[in-house]
């Protein structure tokens, strides 16, 4: 056997093995962003070209100037931003109560109602879509910023509820129990001290929903026909058709519809991550 | 210390919310399944008619391929992501944020790039192929009955392995430091320790992210619906997009409600195996 003392040091993969790897996950990754971006400043004749060619001699922003100035794409950042940012802001304050709810008190049937939520988290949306098209209808909701917002609830709120309960849960109740005794009420408690105290979670919250909703698309397909409340989703599908497929102007919306995600992602990463294991994992 | 009541008021507003939501339209599903166009209460034709419709049965098998075959590879390669992102390097930080950014964008985005990089006559995908001679002319990936079904797989592989990575990963780095220890003085392998240390400590992970795979892979319909519409010839319709399309393309909304509820039948299952598989994991120390 042997047994010497270079074993007792923590075996890993090689350093080849461990370059070639990495290089390998990033090239599969980000592959296609680089090819978007590159296609996004391409003329015409350079993308309808084999082979494909890697610098474009003369980069244009005329696909950009397509998209910003000549087609219903800043419409539809902005039907999307008003749209996500209202799913997910009422979204956290009732997620807020609701999680407290359910982290600091005992009630009968709280474990059901639990799996009520969880159950609204991981429904499929196909299967619900037909009633919610027609309650809508009925309602006069389809068409209107509200009805999006509305049906994104379904989305948003059960992953923000069960993600802030975990987050409560993990703050001592002696805190609460101080400021009770101090004559604190039981709202006053979540207000002064749970809330400021799960900030991080909160934000991590409000990333996960507000991306969440900025790339659903069967929704916004089904329930946002009129192009005063399309969402980008909806509008990039509709480019590929509306212009014959221009392939240059459909990367530069690509372009233009990734940016803000990826700005937000890459800023609150360390937060996102977090938020992502505890919220899936743990109970 | 607290009063029962009280917490039900904290709940309330969210749960009726979420009801009205979801609980109302799910029932409302299966009223409609069982109804006909004037609200006619017509047993259980809808369901006899959408299963003989000729589409459903090629809709299911195509769902259970798409399903698996999305699943075994983001598995796979998610677990192994993680297993190179577990050991120190440096640079690693980075490596990790860029592993996530197919999670992050949009699902239009990815399908809409690519389908350009797959485009039959300039796709880059059959440059790559044709000029060093792998494949000796260009292949129609979107159009080929053959090939649409896998190149879709592929790009939800891509779209969903990160998350898998991420997750196995965390597991991983939540695993004591003794277990390694005792592995070592065993004189293990680095294999050996993926083998008999690391994946067994991981296991609930994997389960646990598979079946969310399993559920994820049902619901998300973005990447196949934007590129194909479940074409060509039905080769890529699975049982979502066949709902979504006998609902708002035929404006047959009894067979589609009868189809959702055998759907959600199937999903649930799912989901209550999830939740139980997540309730033991939480019991173990």
């Amino acid at each position: 056997m042997s047994a010497k003392a270079e074993t007792l040091k923590r075996p890993g993969l090689g350093r080849p093995l461990i370059i070639v790897g990495s290089v390998l996950v990033v090239v599969v990754c980000l592959f296609p962003f680089w090819w978007m971006a590159l296609s996004s400043v391409k003329t015409l004749r350079e993308l309808y070209t084999i082979p494909p060619i890697w610098w474009p001699e003369a980069p244009t922003w005329d696909n950009y100037r397509k998209v910003l100035f000549e087609s219903n794409i800043p419409r539809y950042f902005l039907n999307s931003l008003v749209i996500s940012i209202g799913a997910t802001a009422l979204a956290l304050v009732l997620a807020v109560f609701a999680s407290y709810g359910f982290a600091r008190f005992n009630f009968r049937g709280k474990p059901l109602l639990q799996s009520f939520v969880l159950v609204g988290q991981l429904l499929p949306t196909a299967a619900i879509i037909v009633p919610l098209f027609i309650t809508l209808r009925v309602l006069g909701l389809v068409n209107t910023y509200w009805g999006l917002i509305l049906v994104y609830m379904i989305i948003t709120l059960p992953l923000s509820v069960w993600m802030l309960t975990s987050y409560f849960k993990a703050i001592p109740v002696e805190l609460e129990e101080a400021a009770i005794i101090d004559g604190a009420s039981r709202l006053g408690c979540l207000l002064r001290i749970t809330l400021p105290l799960s900030l991080p979670g909160i934000v991590s919250v409000l990333v996960y929903a507000f991306v969440t909703t900025w790339n659903e698309f069967i929704f916004a397909l089904c329930f946002a026909t009129d192009s005063s409340v399309k969402t980008l989703p909806i509008g990039l599908a509709e480019f590929s058709t509306e212009f014959n497929t221009d392939w240059g102007a459909v990367m530069a919306a690509s372009v233009v519809m990734t940016l803000p995600i990826a700005l937000l992602f890459l800023s609150m990463q360390r937060l996102f991550i977090g938020g992502l294991t505890a919220g899936a994992t743990k109970g | 210390m607290q009063r029962q009541s009280t917490g039900y008021l904290f709940v309330l507003p969210a749960l009726m919310l979420l009801a009205m939501l979801i609980a109302y339209p799910v029932a409302y599903t299966a009223l409609l399944s069982v109804t006909d166009n004037q609200g006619e209460y017509v047993g259980l034709e809808n369901f006899r008619r959408i299963l003989a419709a000729r589409a459903t049965p090629i809709a299911f098998w195509n769902t259970l391929w798409w399903v698996f075959g999305s699943i075994v590879f983001q598995v796979v390669l998610g677990v192994l992501t993680a297993i190179l992102l577990n050991q120190n390097f440096r640079g690693r930080a980075l490596v990790r944020s860029v592993t996530l950014v197919p999670w992050v964008v949009p699902g239009i985005v990815a399908a809409t790039t690519w389908a350009w990089m797959l485009h039959t006559e300039f796709g880059i995908i059959n440059y790559m192929l044709t000029a060093p001679g792998l494949i000796d002319e260009p292949v129609g990936w979107l159009t080929n009955g053959r090939t649409v079904m896998p190149v879709m797989i592929a790009i939800n592989v891509w779209k969903m392995f990160p998350f898998v990575a991420i997750m196995v990963l965390a597991g991983l780095q939540s695993i004591p430091n003794d277990l390694y220890e005792a592995a070592r003085i065993d004189g293990a392998s680095f294999w050996e320790e993926v083998w008999y240390v690391m994946l067994p400590q991981v296991r609930m992970v994997i389960v646990a992210v598979t079946l969310l795979l399993v559920i994820w892979a049902l619901n998300h319909i973005t990447i196949i619906y934007a590129i194909t519409r479940g074409g060509p010839a039905n080769r890529t319709l699975i049982t979502p997009i066949q709902i979504f399309r006998t609902a708002f393309e035929g404006v047959q909304f009894n067979q589609a409600a009868a189809l959702s509820v055998m759907f959600f039948g199937v999903a649930i299952v799912v989901v209550f195996v999830y939740i139980k598989t997540l309730a033991s994991s939480g019991d173990q120390p």
